[in-house]
């Protein structure tokens, strides 16, 4: 890897501690034991069709105050935060003159997000394949023929990831899109459902998709599959899937993933109120406060009036 | 391929054919265009193919390499792609033009051959946590005619299959230090198994219909598609007789702006598993074909690079 | 109108502010915003803390590895910190590698808590010549509305206090290294400096000392970040910096070092609290 002159750089031999602990290098039976307890339900105590519920009181938007629109969701420990900015002109002699607006999305894992290894500074594959399945998924979604020729930037970034990454990603700039009153067709939402041995798991933790993904002899299916829906319209935006698994078991999925994504809407709405709601509260206290001050201000911004109606 | 310049009229023409189940090729929604492929193109590559989809060329060489496992996979060799897009493919490929659509198709067959049930990466361990292989692919874009991934994913497949990777004696020194043994015949070698590599099928959307192997006129008309990749069957690669594997998929994805209703994306992926099939079989049987060629007979050099 | 006035205006709405002695949020000009801390928000890292200072966000998490340490010192562990101003904090900001003032701030950030002394580097070693302790500590800015110095120290601090390191066994004769995640035992901070930032205020009739700035505040006082910067340690001062700006009239100076020992108490008791 080149070295990075702009930032302060550990030694090059460091390696995580994690890798000398016991439990590093489990196989996929050992995992496997350990996936389901004897009543049947997972580690966190859910069922494998239950999803982790998008709290409606932590997940919000308006989060980040210098951008055009934000948010941030949260399922039980994958936190993200998106920001949407005002778009820009793009520039450039090469770019010939687009009729459509441009989205530009990038994702970030935070370095301390993985519970495995700590991730670079530097943008790496991943997060680059992230960043092309999110623009996938929104281009479809945003009205890009109402800002021609100008392009807006989504910047997503990972604090913690415990599965469900890109969803929860699509879930936050889908928000932080409506935060940002960017004109769009319809309402996205994004869930995902990974497959250990013809099982199906909805909303999989980082341990299940690790799982899910892990070098098996076994003929059984495996995967992982993200899946992003628009409510009214029914159509998908967006659907992925890595692994192996077999025809039957994908058309299963997908209906599946269908209704995840309904449940799923119903709170992003719920979300989107009550923001709506929260702000205007919000704002009417902050006038309340300002009041004050605005009238000391009146005076100026009187004589500033008067300055322009005389030209 | 923004170079390409259409006028309404052809588009109405194509899109049109397409809902009638003609192309104007001539082909219907579900044919192939003519494939020519040759292996063993290049002789400093431990593997290579050349594939030529009617205007598509791609040529392809596997390299490889000694290397130290990863420290969560002990066990696994290793492999990646480099697409690399040649600036004579089409003008817009110069400079840094090609880059994206280099990385978006070196991701895909990245994560085709992901799954264990697609490539078996066991093979490539020398000695476990030590030493493995790691295979390099190199695909080169030398001409766009359309439907870049299947013909990429076909040329892979094609080059792994010749690929040889020479038998190793690895022996385990003082100090945890690996001591590697060649042996000097170049023909004491192993071949490869690559009968579930996984093929690529890009699904194209015009009008209301599917179509597969799009020419780049097509591809224009398209708004969405869906790629998918199928593992496939052992039994198409070998002369010995064993059980056919049902394919699997071990990729599916989608580009382009546009959404898709459920039941068109179901329809579609169905549709795509049976192009792939065919294309798996068609592929072994000329790969085996050529095999037994060149066993019997020395090759006369013909073709592209010979 | 006044939202109006703000964008076409700045300067002027700014200064009719500052003559009416109050902030444009409300302020007074020594009054700083409050401050919210939440240790180990983030449990994948192996210590983490998030500060809200008014609108300003930064999660700092610290990851723990291990490396042989340098040749030159080999009984020194490494305490590797980076500020991260991610693009999505502010407009300002593009995708890309960190820019002039993002290795500025960083290199502040890495300045005070070095000079600090409040890691020894040597409680990081585990076997000299072979084995330490490296420590990235990785400040990510979320919301940037000013001060963003201030909130990375107090993060920073705050997850290296609640920072624990599990036990390692380290064979001499093979090399081999065994870590015991049950067994953990808390690092050792001695210290704790406070970093207070200040804006000042070329107003046309005297200086003017703002306490907290925030990002409108430090651009109307020329500059791209805060113009002083003051540090506390635990009741000494260690460390002033000065960045640009208006010049420090001389009758606020003693109040202003006040200002931030005053400050840098109120954070030690909001990290203890916070701790507890």
């Amino acid at each position: 890897m080149p070295f990075d002159y702009r930032r302060f750089n550990g030694p090059e031999d460091s390696v995580s501690y994690k890798r000398f602990s016991e439990d590093f290098l489990r196989t996929y039976d050992e995992l496997y034991k350990d996936l389901l307890d004897e009543n049947g339900k997972r580690k966190d105590g859910r069922a494998l069709n239950e999803a982790r519920s998008l709290c409606t009181s932590i997940s919000r938007t308006n989060i980040v105050s210098q951008a055009k629109g934000s948010a941030y969701v949260e399922l039980n420990k994958t936190k993200v935060i998106c920001s949407v900015f005002d778009p820009r002109e793009i520039t450039g002699h090469q770019n010939e003159y687009s009729w459509f607006g441009q989205i530009y999305c990038e994702v970030k894992f935070a370095p301390f997000s993985c519970p495995r290894k700590r991730r670079q500074l530097v943008p790496d594959s991943d997060e680059k394949a992230l960043s092309a399945d999110l623009k996938k998924a929104l281009e479809t979604v945003v009205r890009r023929d109402k800002f021609p020729n100008f392009q807006m930037d989504i910047f997503v970034y990972i604090l913690e990831h415990d599965g469900g990454c890109l969803s929860a990603a699509i879930n936050a700039a889908g928000l932080a899109l409506a935060d940002a009153v960017v004109p769009m067709y319809d309402i996205v939402s994004a869930s995902s459902v990974a497959i250990i041995n013809d099982q199906i798991i909805i909303d999989p933790t980082e341990a299940e998709e690790h799982l899910a993904l892990m070098y098996t002899d076994k003929e059984k299916n495996h995967g992982l599959v993200t899946m992003c829906f628009m409510h009214h319209l029914k159509q998908f935006t967006d659907f992925r899937q890595i692994g192996s698994v077999d025809a039957e078991c994908v058309l299963k999925v997908m209906d599946i993933l269908e209704k995840e994504c309904d449940k799923l809407m119903l709170v992003i709405k719920k979300i989107m109120v009550s923001n709506v709601v929260r702000q205007h509260n919000e704002h009417k206290v902050l006038l309340e406060e300002a009041k004050f001050r605005e009238e000391v201000l009146q005076s100026k911004v009187e004589e500033w009036r008067k300055l322009l109606n005389a030209g | 391929m923004a170079g390409l310049l259409l006028s309404r009229t052809e588009k109405v023409y194509i899109v049109n054919g397409i809902e009638e189940d003609f192309r104007s090729d001539g082909r219907s929604n579900y044919d192939y265009r003519p494939i020519e492929l040759e292996t063993n193109v290049v002789s400093h590559a431990s593997g290579s193919a050349r594939l030529r989809l009617a205007n598509t060329d791609i040529l392809v060489g596997i390299k490889t390499e000694v290397d130290i496992p990863k420290p969560e996979t002990p066990g696994l060799g290793k492999i990646e792609f480099f697409v690399d897009c040649s600036a004579n493919a089409t003008p817009e490929f110069e400079g840094r033009g090609g880059e994206q659509l280099a990385n978006r198709i070196s991701n895909i067959l990245q994560r085709a051959y992901h799954a264990s049930q697609a490539f078996n990466l066991k093979q490539l361990c020398i000695f476990e946590g030590k030493q493995c292989w790691k295979l390099y692919v190199d695909i080169l874009i030398l001409e766009c005619g359309g439907n870049l991934c299947d013909a990429v994913s076909l040329a892979v497949k094609a080059a792994l299959f010749t690929t040889r990777i020479p038998f190793v004696k690895a022996a385990l020194m003082d100090g945890g230090d690996v001591d590697l043994q060649l042996s000097d015949d170049p023909f004491d070698s192993k071949p490869l198994v690559v009968g579930t590599a996984p093929l690529l099928v890009t699904l194209c959307k015009i009008g209301n219909k599917f179509v597969v192997d799009p020419s780049a006129e097509e591809e224009f008309c398209s708004i969405v598609s869906v790629v998918i990749g199928v593992s496939g069957n052992p039994a198409h690669y070998t002369t010995e007789k064993i059980e056919n594997v049902e394919s699997k998929f071990t990729t599916i994805g989608m580009s382009g702006v546009g959404g898709l209703v459920p039941d068109t994306l179901k329809s579609a992926i169905s549709q795509g598993i049976v192009a792939a099939k065919c294309l798996d079989s068609a592929l072994g049987r000329s790969l085996l074909r050529e095999r037994q060629d060149i066993c019997s007979y020395k090759k006369d050099s013909y073709g592209f690079l010979k | 109108m006044s939202d109006v006035y703000k964008v076409i205006h700045p300067n002027k709405y700014f200064n009719d502010y500052i003559s009416l002695n109050v902030r444009p949020d409300g302020r007074k000009f020594d009054e700083q915003r409050s401050i919210k801390l939440n240790a180990n928000a983030i449990s994948n890292a192996d210590a983490s803390a998030l500060i809200k200072c008014g609108n300003t966000t930064v999660v700092c998490g610290i990851t723990l590895e291990l490396a042989t340490p340098k040749a030159e010192e080999p009984d020194h562990g490494f305490l590797v910190t980076n500020v991260e101003l991610l693009p999505l904090c502010s407009s300002k900001f593009k995708p890309g590698p960190p820019s002039d003032y993002a290795q500025v701030i960083s290199n502040t950030v890495n300045d005070i808590i070095k000079n600090s002394k409040c890691i020894d580097l040597k409680d990081l070693c585990i076997v000299s010549d072979k084995l330490a302790w490296v420590l990235y500590c990785d400040m990510v800015c979320l919301d940037n509305d000013g001060s963003i110095i201030d909130a990375c120290i107090t993060t920073l601090i705050t997850s290296l206090k609640s920072l624990s390191l599990p036990a390692v066994s380290f064979d001499v004769e093979t090399e081999e290294v065994k870590v015991d995640i049950s067994n953990k035992t808390l690092l050792k901070v001695t210290g704790l400096p406070v970093a207070t930032s200040f804006a000042i205020y070329q107003s046309p009739e005297s200086n003017i000392v703002l306490t907290d700035p925030t990002t409108f505040e430090e651009e109307m006082c020329g500059g791209i970040g805060a113009n002083l910067i003051v540090c506390w340690n635990q009741g000494l001062l260690c460390g002033v910096q000065k960045y640009g700006g208006g010049n420090i009239p001389t009758e606020s100076q003693k109040n202003l070092l006040q200002v931030a020992k005053k400050r840098s108490k109120l954070v030690e008791e909001v990290i203890e609290t916070c701790l507890s």
